[in-house]
């Protein structure tokens, strides 16, 4: 097995508030995610997924253990790593083009890069989501497809070497969802060999999104959040509506469903 | 577009409404010497007739644009090094909570003494005037960008000058705009008080302006009639201005029209 794309190490973060006693989001949390896989993390709201992101990112760091890519020490957020934000983060005063071409403009992955190769670039991100023909609305002119769209765009224009999404499709509706699940494993590039992918560490709360998505699938429980198990998913790719039919995928869910059963019936009732 | 003609018809409506009561209660029950619409309407004639009115309200004009433009020269970087910082806010804050209460025409005598009777003194008031809306307003704009977009320009590398530019900024502009309307409209106020205690110190020569207008008709000559005319041209041109800004502000926040 080659060295791991990213790894968490022994990772503890706790959040300090003043006046209350510190909360423990992660406790000793370890995995590495491999070059090319396509990770998802799942768990009951509140496990502290989004901070296992959020530490991978850049924008937190670790109280305890280390957090690296490529075996470098991960310090702060940079365009190696792109992250997808659940509430998707688009800049409302920008148009879905200037939006999409907002990093390569006014940050360093753009960079010596001419006018018309990031035009090129910026369309053929567009185009790759399907929203050719839309370039020059204002996010709130958009769907909430559309919008997830353009931060799926605007994140693919970066060429990150890591895709760090947090809830993605987590606000739309059933069926939107469904179609962009397809869409998204069709853009990560699954009809291609694995070697040619991008790492992708994928939060959801979905179990079924996670399986239908991933390599492999790390479950959290919550209060302090752990890592309780990795599920590989050895569903053949490429995947689409079929997969979802099949008995490997239904016991795969129930196998996961049934790890955080206890933990999500608990939280609702505290 | 079809709503145009009818929107401004109806906004015309109340004030139409309104000087009709104001002519029917002079008539009828109102003191002799009571201004009256018909008799301020040919006063406004004989004052723009003798270009009186449209130079004295030049003047004006010219005065609080110099003050607006300083005042949004210092309030805008002011108010964002604040709203970004919390150790600048921390520092500058109690100074400008503490100036704020004061109002522009109590610092008119000190603004007499060093700065004259002249325009200076006038540019002055209004600057100080339009500062406190711009920069309290330009802070809460700066404060109040999400999280989330800092965020997400942080992932994609830029630096806090970049960011300062292409996301705190655009951010703020609505609050921004409205400061700046806040501004101008404070700006109006500041400069015909500050015109007409200019006038009184001056005894009606030289400073000019509207402000300075009304303390002539109101201190040599009692003109009841021209000095509502001047206080009705003061709120015209105030209207204008502020549909001017309103409508940079549209331009320059294509996102905001729905």
């Amino acid at each position: 097995m080659s060295a791991p794309k990213l790894s968490i190490d022994r990772v503890g973060k706790r959040f300090d508030a003043a006046g209350h006693a510190s909360t423990v989001a992660v406790q000793d949390f370890t995995l590495d995610v491999h070059r090319g896989e396509f990770l998802a993390i799942v768990g009951p709201s509140g496990c502290g997924k989004t901070t296992v992101l959020n530490l991978l990112a850049g924008l937190e760091l670790p109280s305890e253990g280390s957090v690296a890519i490529d075996g470098r020490q991960i310090a702060g957020p940079a365009p190696e790593r792109g992250v997808m934000f659940q509430d998707y983060a688009l800049f409302p005063w920008q148009t879905v083009e200037g939006n999409v071409a907002f990093g390569l403009r006014y940050g360093p992955a753009g960079a010596g890069m001419s006018d018309a190769a990031r035009a090129d670039r910026v369309r053929k991100c567009i185009d790759l989501v399907g929203l050719a023909g839309s370039e020059h609305k204002y996010p709130h002119q958009l769907s909430g497809g559309m919008r997830q769209r353009t931060a799926l765009a605007r994140l693919m224009a970066m060429e990150p070497q890591v895709l760090l999404m947090d809830e993605p499709l987590a606000a739309l509706d059933a069926q939107t969802r469904i179609i962009l699940q397809g869409e998204l494993l069709r853009i990560w590039g699954q009809e291609r060999p694995a070697s040619e992918r991008r790492t992708v560490v994928f939060i959801t709360h979905a179990i079924d999104e996670a399986v239908f998505l991933a390599d492999r699938v790390a479950v959290m429980t919550s209060h302090p959040g752990r890592l309780k198990a990795l599920i590989d998913v050895t569903l053949p790719r490429p995947r689409d509506d079929a997969t979802r039919a099949t008995p490997a995928f239904q016991a795969l869910v129930q196998t996961i469903w049934a790890l955080i059963r206890d933990e999500a019936y608990r939280a609702i009732v505290t | 577009m079809n709503a145009r003609p009818f929107d401004f018809a109806r906004g015309a409506l109340l004030p139409i409404a309104l000087v009709t009561l104001w002519q029917a209660w002079v008539m009828l029950a109102g003191p002799s010497r009571a201004p009256v619409p018909t008799r301020v309407a040919l006063a406004a004639w004989d004052l723009v007739a003798s270009n009186e009115l449209p130079m004295a309200l030049l003047q004006s004009v010219g005065r609080v644009f110099g003050g607006f433009a300083v005042a949004a020269a210092l309030a805008v970087p002011l108010g964002l090094a604040m709203g970004t910082s919390a150790r600048v806010e921390r520092a500058l804050d109690p100074l400008v909570e503490s100036f704020r209460p004061i109002a522009a025409i109590a610092i008119l005598p000190l603004a007499i003494l060093w700065l004259g009777t002249g325009t200076a003194a006038a540019v002055a008031i209004v600057a100080y005037a339009a500062f406190f809306p711009i920069v309290i307003n330009t802070v809460a704009g700066a404060q109040r960008v999400p999280a989330t977009l800092l965020r997400a320009a942080a992932t994609m590398g830029l630096g806090r000058a970049a960011t300062l530019r292409t996301v705190v900024i655009p951010s703020a502009l609505p609050s921004i705009g409205t400061g700046l309307r806040i501004g101008m409209g404070v700006a109006w106020t500041a400069i015909v008080a500050a015109e007409l205690a200019v006038g009184a110190k001056a005894g009606g020569g030289g400073s000019g302006g509207v402000g300075q207008m009304m303390f002539v008709y109101y201190a040599y000559s009692i003109e009841l009639n021209r000095i509502v005319v001047c206080m009705i041209a003061v709120g015209l041109v105030a209207f204008a201005l502020d549909r001017l800004i309103r409508g940079a502000l549209a331009f320059a926040m294509p996102w905001t029209a729905r």
